[in-house]
């Protein structure tokens, strides 16, 4: 299956290369963890070896991956984890590390205190990356909402702070990892007008703060369009007295959804053609594709 | 005053859990419960659907079948935590002045994952207090983490409550001081921690999060009546959680992490809703299906499209026996997959279809 290809649409440009770490963002349910797991897998393909990173249970990763993925080495991160070994080098060693964040009052506060775990996940990022050279790391982040206001929290961290060693970490990570050249964002969405609008909120805020560039917009589960010929013939049936009429109506209406989600799809391609940032689409499948499947799709678009 | 029954839905994204909710409560308001509609997500979907207006005021939903008895609160989480100190330092004006201006609060308000979770919560504590409502229909954020906010509340009440507090209030005058007299590895002490804490942090994040803790200690009261009443409305007794899926491995997996997390807090899900997971053509397919005449173009279309939906409902099938053997006690609910551009039209479909389901969705009568 290949993407619809629409004849209005204009040459893609070349697209800038993308940088060591490559930030997958979206809102929940567009396809972020396969989309992910497929930039790896074609990044694995190209040159050989990849990292995916992703945070939580390493479960999404692993299924969206699949058996074979060769070359994509899966890197989980977990915020217990990722905490102790940021504080770490904070605290000296591991062990006062661990006495601290085990301290009666120190355990509430880091469980309620905000910021803290993403910043700790963030700089475990920038750990993967900086041990990983000449190797590209794609990031599973989480639902857009939340990996905005992660990804602003080092820039956040370092005003706040002023000096001391938690200012130098958050400095460290706004310099190493949150950066134009250190970071390619790469969004996730779906041709719906609502979630494309999010879609073009998402990218403006993220230049805005931190002051990243979307170097990709990947439109997933692009409908095909329905026969043509078909919803002419419908409207006709649908235009007589008959008992098919209210059927057909039924299937124009739904021929016409469909031609609408593509003609939406079509039209958002165009406004982000204009921006920097290269469009690659996937097509619907009828069932979860794995991510060598999208690998493939990714690949006929021009990526890798 | 008259305490409502709460519908949690709960799922991962892209499952049609916004959709599903909307659908939920107009159906309800359509058979004459005074019903209101609550959106933790922060996404704009269901205001558009409902045509009603993201903020922290409960709005009356102007849709026709409706009938007057749908309201809506789709919280802005960018307003939302000043609503929240609002509220708490009523009484308190020179405090919540100085939260307001606490750098720590304005990085909180701004960037913190949860903290909407939580002011939303507690709007809608006061809107069921408020509010005359039968029943309150609650879409929680997309995430597997979403039913964990309702942990929230006992979080925070017992760290305002607990050591942590008076130990950081002293903090801010002691940061400044000298470091405490090394001892045993074994005794770590207080004064340990605030040193290392104070030379890690640098003194600003100290002194912020020790004010900012003080002048929450002294709304504690406020607060703990809050969540507590907030308590009672997402883990009472007139609760039932509804978990939406769709036939994909995702939202297969989402589901049973959800039930677990539920199974912790010692609830377990009413009702599994299925989404996209139609058992039969629809009737219109059906119809021209078996009616003469019909042009080549429309049958290969309805071939299609029949091949499309029997590869969904082969799925959901899979996915209804999976879930039922795991959690054989809730229902199952399947719904058809919707195809309109108008997300009104797919919550108006979906809600003619959960007519039937409702008994199997609200809280069983103890």
């Amino acid at each position: 299956m290949r993407p619809a290809a629409s004849d209005s649409r204009p040459p893609p440009r070349p697209p800038r290369s993308l940088a060591p770490a490559v930030l997958v963002m979206g809102k929940g349910g567009v396809g972020k963890t396969t989309v992910a797991a497929a930039l790896a897998t074609l990044e694995a393909e190209t040159h050989g070896m990849a990292a995916l990173v992703e945070f939580g249970d390493g479960e999404s990763g692993k299924r969206a991956l699949g058996r074979s993925h060769r070359g994509v080495e899966h890197v989980v991160i977990t915020a217990a984890e990722a905490i102790q070994r940021g504080a770490t080098p904070l605290f000296g060693s591991a062990t006062v590390a661990k006495l601290a964040l085990g301290n009666f009052a120190m355990r509430p506060l880091l469980r309620a205190a905000p910021a803290i775990r993403e910043l700790a996940m963030l700089e475990s990022v920038r750990q993967v990356v900086a041990a990983r050279p000449g190797v590209r790391v794609v990031v599973d982040m989480p639902a857009t909402g939340h990996a905005v206001a992660w990804l602003r929290t080092a820039r956040q961290g370092r005003e706040f702070l002023g000096s001391g060693p938690m200012f130098e970490l958050c400095d460290r990570v706004s310099r190493e990892l949150v950066a134009p050249g250190c970071a390619s964002i790469v969004v996730v969405t779906l041709p719906e007008a609502l979630v494309l609008e999010e879609t073009l909120e998402l990218c403006e805020s993220i230049a805005r703060d931190p002051g990243l560039e979307v170097a990709r917009v990947v439109v997933n589960r692009v409908p095909l369009p329905l026969s043509r010929e078909a919803l002419v013939d419908a409207r006709a049936l649908a235009a007589t007295e008959g008992a098919l009429a209210r059927p057909a109506a039924a299937l124009v209406a739904l021929l016409e959804a469909r031609e609408a989600a593509s003609a939406g799809a079509a039209e958002a391609l165009e406004v982000f053609a204009r921006g920097p940032h290269a469009i690659w689409r996937v097509p619907l499948a009828p069932v979860d594709p794995s991510a060598r499947d999208v690998a493939r799709w990714l690949r006929a678009e021009g990526a890798a | 005053m008259k305490d409502p029954l709460v519908i949690v839905c709960a799922g991962g994204g892209g499952v049609g859990k916004t959709t599903t909710s909307a659908a939920l409560a107009l159906a309800l308001a359509a058979r004459g419960h005074q019903t209101l509609i609550v959106t933790i997500d922060p996404a704009r979907r269901l205001a558009g659907a409902m045509g009603v207006p993201v903020t922290d005021e409960v709005t009356l939903v102007p849709l026709a079948a409706a009938k007057g008895r749908l309201s809506a609160l789709m919280p802005d989480p960018r307003r939302s935590m000043r609503a929240f100190i609002d509220y708490l330092f009523a009484d308190e004006p020179e405090a919540k002045a100085r939260v307001l201006s606490n750098k720590l609060y304005i990085g909180l308000a701004d960037a913190a994952a949860g903290v909407h979770e939580l002011v939303a919560m507690n709007l809608v504590a006061r809107a069921a207090t408020d509010g005359d409502f039968d029943v309150v229909v609650i879409d929680t954020a997309p995430s597997r983490h979403a039913i964990d906010f309702v942990t929230y509340p006992a979080r925070l009440a017992a760290l305002l409550g607990g050591r942590s507090v008076s130990w950081l209030a002293g903090l801010a005058q002691r940061s400044g001081g000298a470091a405490p007299a090394p001892r045993a590895l074994l005794s770590w002490g207080t004064g340990h921690v605030e040193h290392l804490l104070a030379r890690v942090t640098g003194p600003n994040l100290v002194r912020d999060t020790a004010d900012l803790f003080g002048d929450l200690a002294l709304v504690r009261e406020r607060f703990v009546a809050l969540t507590r009443r907030a308590s009672e409305l997402l883990l009472g007794e007139r609760v039932a959680y509804a978990l939406v899926a769709a036939p994909t491995a995702a939202a297969r997996d989402d589901v049973i992490f959800l039930a677990a997390r539920l199974e912790k807090l010692g609830r377990r899900p009413r009702a599994i809703v299925l989404n996209r997971a139609d058992t039969r053509p629809a009737p219109w397919v059906s119809a021209l299906r078996a009616g003469r005449g019909v042009a080549p173009s429309i049958t290969d279309v309805l071939d299609a499209l029949e091949e499309e939906r029997s590869t969904r409902s082969s799925a959901a099938d899979g996915l209804a026996a999976h879930l039922h053997a795991k959690l054989p006690w809730a229902s199952i609910v399947r719904l058809p997959y919707v195809e309109a551009s108008a997300p009104e039209v797919i919550v108006a479909a979906l809600s003619s279809e959960l007519d039937a389901h409702l008994a199997a969705l609200l809280p069983e009568a103890r």
